[in-house]
């Protein structure tokens, strides 16, 4: 141990400490700096044209990718789709996860506790595509609400491969994350706050209203931007339930790359998605605040 | 819980039903693998392990699992000391430009998915290095890295100073204070933060797909693959792993912090 701290004094002298937490967070730069390469990898392709006739991408840059981008009512219907598909999923998760996680912060009883937190984490740690393959052999024409239907004599549905069914597939797999991050906000009220409405008179209608989700606002604001850019952004379930019918962004961009080979159409749909992702975010952050998002002890 | 009889039929109506659409892909699949006939069903045809048996000899699903364990590896021992570090540093120190640091460590959330896999994909496939597993392991780490941040700057933002001032007036070495002070209190959290990366990279699709090649596929994609053309009761089966695997972290997380932690306000 003496050696090592000898070694240490060597190599970085007490002068030096105060750069210590520098040294300290500049190995996860250098890992996101990664992520940086990358976007400066997809601008770059983005103003690169495919020539048709070669397939190769061109050597000088041009807008072309974009405007096609722009103009290509395609885009338009898929980038819609995607849009709106993040504000519902994110109405109805959030509509779900409150009373989930009011019950769970507020029960008395442990083991209910924990029943609800198991029951959040175990879809949370298994994965979209084992969920998704749930919702297949739930959903699926000779699926378990199809035999069931079958039972009292109605004819099969199609359930699946339509945009409910992404709708639904989504909101299953963001429910975690919006409790998760719901919460430690609601924890953060005190219970007393509500015995004090109810003892003024407010029924837990006008409790909920005027005292728990403005004072919920962070969390909600959390959990609310959390779930709307992974439901905007999401891949796995339009694939899966969508069955190639109902594309969100992410999906077009993996076909410019995989199927049509288009890397700098692809490159500047993926630019133009991380613009609107960012733009939410920071939106959301002026008007509210990071919410629970911040890093680092808050405490110091 | 002093509620009011509606209050209480309403909120367990909503949590009720969170209950079942949380759990149902889980029970079906489960249910799923056991069945003797087929096809999958449910409720299964008579019970039997016979898929369980059959997984043992498919070779690519074993083998797509192994190379999910030694991606999840990679990523997991790439991000436990890098996480480690800054988020001591984030929660003890008072940095410059701590405002712009925080943005951008959280890049890894806002830049969608599909961006940062695109990205890696192509800046890999400039480096020559696509193909292999462990640029996968390393996209998979810089993906989730504010997990492992998080995790750690909780349990160090709960430290006291004085303790690691105690320990220096005490004659310990910088290496040493670190070493046994720092290091025992933030323990929980990297041991969080570490099973989170694990899991999440075990489960890891999108990235996944876009940095694997046929030969090199992952089990997410290559259940993914497989669903998309016929969908037999070994995808069940081997579904089951990842149950069997985020029911094991589960109870780890919970013997090491509490799965309480997760309600406790900032």
């Amino acid at each position: 141990m003496d050696g090592l701290e000898w070694a240490v004094d060597r190599l970085w002298p007490r002068t030096l400490s105060r750069l210590t937490p520098w040294l300290m967070v500049l190995p996860a730069i250098l890992l996101v700096g990664l992520l940086v390469l990358g976007l400066i990898q997809i601008a770059d392709a983005s103003l690169r044209t495919l020539d048709r006739s070669t397939f190769l991408m061109s050597d000088s840059w041009s807008d072309a990718n974009y405007a096609r981008a722009l103009s290509d009512p395609v885009y338009a219907k898929i980038l819609w789709r995607s849009l709106s598909g993040a504000v519902i999923v994110t109405a109805i998760t959030l509509f779900f996860a409150f009373p989930y996680a009011y019950l769970m912060v507020r029960t008395p009883r442990a083991w209910l506790r924990k029943l609800l937190l198991i029951a959040l984490f175990l879809p949370f740690f298994i994965g979209q595509v084992v969920r998704a393959y749930g919702w297949l052999i739930i959903l699926g024409n000779q699926g378990i609400v199809n035999d069931m239907l079958g039972l009292v004599g109605v004819a099969p549905l199609r359930l699946l491969y339509n945009y409910p069914a992404v709708v639904f597939g989504l909101v299953q797999y963001m429910l975690p994350f919006a409790v998760l991050m719901l919460a430690p906000a609601l924890t953060a009220i005190p219970e007393e706050t509500e015995a004090a409405a109810g003892s003024l008179g407010a029924n837990w209608g006008r409790t909920l209203v005027h005292v728990l989700l403005p004072m919920a606002r962070p969390g909600l604001v959390g959990a609310g931007l959390v779930v709307m850019t992974l439901t905007l952004t999401d891949f796995a379930m339009p694939a899966i339930l969508g069955g190639g019918s109902q594309d969100f962004i992410a999906n077009a961009i993996y076909d410019q790359f995989f199927r049509t080979s288009d890397q700098g159409l692809g490159s500047a749909l993926a630019l133009m998605l991380v613009g609107l992702g960012s733009l939410i975010v920071g939106a959301i952050f002026m008007l509210f605040g990071a919410g629970t998002l911040a890093m680092g002890g808050r405490s110091k | 819980m002093t509620a009011s009889r509606s209050q209480r039929v309403v909120i367990w109506i909503l949590v009720g039903l969170a209950l079942v659409v949380l759990s149902a892909p889980t029970v079906v699949v489960l249910g799923a693998s056991l069945t003797s006939g087929n096809i999958i069903t449910f409720p299964p045809d008579g019970l039997s392990l016979k898929w369980y048996a059959k997984l043992a000899q498919a070779a690519d699903l074993r083998d797509a699992f192994l190379r999910s364990l030694w991606v999840a590896s990679i990523c997991t021992a790439v991000a436990l000391p890098v996480g480690t570090l800054a988020g001591i540093a984030l929660a003890k120190f008072r940095l410059r430009f701590e405002n712009a640091l925080q943005i951008y460590l959280l890049l890894p959330f806002t830049i969608p998915l599909i961006g940062s896999g695109i990205g890696l994909m192509l800046v890999f496939g400039e480096w020559r290095v696509l193909g292999q597993l462990w640029p996968v392991g390393i996209a998979c780490a810089a993906i989730n890295l504010p997990f492992m941040i998080w995790a750690v700057s909780a349990s160090a933002g709960a430290l006291n100073d004085d303790l690691e001032l105690a320990a220096a007036s005490c004659g310990a070495g910088r290496v040493q204070t670190f070493v046994h002070v720092t290091l025992p209190a933030v323990l929980p959290g990297v041991i969080t933060g570490s099973l989170l990366m694990f899991i999440l990279a075990l489960n890891e699709f999108l990235v996944s797909l876009l940095l694997t090649d046929a030969r090199i596929v992952t089990l997410p994609v290559q259940i993914y693959n497989s669903i998309r053309s016929i969908i037999t009761p070994d995808l069940a089966a081997v579904s089951v792993v990842f149950i069997a695997c985020a029911a094991v972290a589960i109870a780890v997380l919970d013997r090491v912090v509490g799965l309480d932690i997760f309600l406790k306000s900032k």
